[in-house]
């Protein structure tokens, strides 16, 4: 059988098995094992679990679990709320403070935990309320802080941008250098559109807030600081050389456990189990997934339909930004249905050769993916930020957290396209940082 | 929707095989959250080894790797029986109740068998590790069977699990796919 039309079949039914609510991991393998057993018989199973079993052994995956404690260890306190309240504390001369703080802390505690949910149910627990009180449309108290919430995949640490890294043998520090820029600009525009959709509205007394004073604003500082030191730490120990990214991480997740078990008090054993196992459970769903998406790829590749669609698309010669645009709808489409880590688990070993041959920098798609999988929690069917702020605020209808919600899906499509037209935005910082890329 | 439902565990009723399986997986849980905690500390003790002490630390780096591994397979179960491996389950929703039940047992026949053969050939995998007695090629030679260990063990306990849950579905104790 020809491989693009194979390839067109494996499409299919991928999207058949992985929509029968059978779970993401568990999905792929039965489509390998099945088109294995079609194609080269059911001797050929025999490789699977080499395969898995080599997927996973990689030192570089043990970053994974270390990212998720850390952020586990940081969520399972108070110090979202902490952030809010110093932020808020930080930013009382800046117009509209509480919109502008309720973005900053989401971006903060995000890249802290490394959770678009967490986030959101942290920081919109206080800030929903808070902005709905002072007179903030509903939509926009609800759309700031779906949209927020997605920034942890693309500020570092991001532990989608260290899948990304495994899945496509690129360095993963560079992949967080890539996300800085990229994440404030998100910021920024996000930030503008609040500002304006709330003066729009003509509610300009919102825009006013509550003085603190000094002894109130530095009061907060030593409950927030020390989880920012860490990561500012790990990150640093990360591009000074001195240890791999796996390395530094566990002794950022060892420091993260130690002061939320001494500054948050957290002492019991059940509250420290909660970490454990919240990580555990995390971690092990990211790493089956991995492992089965290697089982997968393998077999795509051994039924030639990678390579296949590969020589297709650099066949059908088109212009490189509307093979981009192509990629993007594709990946905006997956990322609407499926959580980020699946879709490039699946995606990167296909795409990225023929992204890279059109001449795409990987570590700038990288930014491009990412921000296409955040649109992707903030857009139905499956937006799981929606439901979150839906839970945390079941007055606000969902059909309001959509509609505040998608002029943040705007502000990321604006983002896509600056980054097309300028690459540096991406790419700037880690040359800067690790010298140009090879 | 793709879900991850953290409030939903897997439904044992009292029925005692059920009770049983739940317990087995929960153990494994503790078991692979031990594993990455031992992971941490590894990591932590090698780089203290390393740029406190200038020593040379030869075993960790593949310890820690087989920990990972060790604690992804062994951990399967526990996160079957949280719900906590990640679907999307837009056809099941969009199903009638008789349709939905008969879909939750289709997928679960196919993933019994796909964990089956996966238990099966990681045992033979094993045995020849052991029968052969192969080594890693590094420094530290490990016996291979012993990390290889956790691929029938691993994939032995979501067996049971996935068992476990077609049984709590088919006597009504669970709903197909824990959708209300």
């Amino acid at each position: 059988m020809d491989p693009l039309l194979l390839g067109g079949i494996v499409a299919i039914a991928t999207i058949l098995v992985l929509f029968s609510g059978v779970s993401v991991a568990m999905g792929l393998m039965i489509v390998s094992a099945a088109f294995l057993i079609l194609f080269d018989g059911f001797g050929s199973l025999e490789l699977m679990p080499e395969i898995f079993f080599g997927k996973l052994d990689n030192f570089a995956l043990l970053a994974i679990p270390m990212f998720i404690i850390m952020g586990a260890a940081i969520a399972s306190t108070r110090a979202g709320a902490d952030l809010y309240e110093a932020l808020e504390r930080w930013l009382t001369r800046v117009p509209g403070g509480l919109v502008i703080s309720n973005l900053g802390a989401c971006a903060l505690f995000s890249a802290m935990s490394g959770s678009s949910p967490a986030t959101c149910a942290a920081i919109g627990k206080m800030g929903i309320p808070e902005m709905r009180k002072r007179g903030y449309p509903d939509g926009i108290s609800a759309g700031s802080i779906a949209a927020g919430g997605t920034l942890g995949i693309l500020i570092p640490p991001s532990v989608t941008m260290i899948v990304y890294g495994i899945a496509t043998e690129t360095s993963i520090g560079r992949l967080f250098l890539a996300g800085v820029i990229p994440g404030l600009l998100l910021v920024s525009l996000f930030m503008a559109w609040s500002l304006y959709a709330t003066l729009r509205s003509g509610n300009m007394a919102v825009l006013s807030t509550r003085r603190y004073s000094w002894s109130e604003k530095i009061e907060v500082l030593p409950r927030v600081l020390p989880f920012i030191a860490i990561i500012i730490g790990v990150l640093y120990a990360m591009y000074g050389g001195v240890a791999t990214p796996s390395e530094t991480a566990a002794v950022g997740a060892l420091l993260c456990l130690l002061i939320a078990m001494v500054i948050y008090k957290l002492w019991s054993p059940v509250a420290i189990w909660d970490v454990l196992r919240d990580s555990t459970k995390e971690s092990v769903m990211i790493l089956f997934i991995i492992a089965a998406a290697g089982v997968f790829s393998y077999m795509l590749s051994s039924l030639f339909i990678t390579q296949s669609i590969a020589e297709w698309i650099s066949a059908l010669d088109v212009n490189r930004w509307v093979l981009l645009a192509a990629v993007n709808v594709f990946l905006l489409v997956a990322g609407f249905f499926l959580p980020p880590v699946a879709v490039i688990l699946m995606a990167a070993p296909i795409l990225l050769p023929v992204i890279t041959a059109a001449g795409f920098d990987p570590i700038w798609f990288a930014v491009i993916l990412t921000i296409n999988m955040e649109i992707g929690l903030i857009s139905p069917p499956v937006g799981l930020n929606l439901y979150v702020i839906n839970g945390i605020a079941p007055d606000i209808s969902l059909r309001t957290i959509l509609v505040g919600s998608l002029p943040f899906v705007a502000c990321m499509v604006i983002a896509i396209l600056l980054l097309c037209l300028f690459p540096g935005l991406a790419t700037w910082l880690p040359d800067l940082v690790m010298g140009p890329a090879i | 929707m793709a879900t991850q439902n953290s409030a939903v565990l897997a439904r044992t009723g009292d029925n005692p095989f059920l009770r049983t399986v739940a317990a087995l997986s929960t153990l494994a849980g503790w078991c692979a959250a031990a594993m990455i905690v031992i992971s941490v500390g590894i990591t932590c003790q090698m780089i203290f080894v390393r740029f406190v002490l200038n020593g040379s630390t030869y075993w960790q780096t593949e310890a820690v790797t087989y920990l990972v591994i060790a604690a992804t397979l062994v951990g399967l179960p526990y996160v079957q029986r949280l719900r906590g491996h990640v679907n999307v389950d837009l056809i099941p929703l969009a199903l009638r109740p008789r349709a939905r039940f008969i879909l939750s047992m289709l997928t679960s026949a196919l993933s019994i068998s796909i964990v089956a053969v996966m238990l099966w050939f990681g045992y033979e995998y094993w045995h020849f590790a052991w029968d052969r007695g192969w080594r890693s090629d590094t420094i530290w030679a490990v016996p291979l069977w012993i990390p290889y260990l956790a691929l029938p063990l691993g994939f032995g306990l979501l067996l049971l699990q996935l068992i476990a849950d077609a049984y709590a579905v088919l006597t009504g104790i669970d709903k197909p796919f824990s959708l209300e």
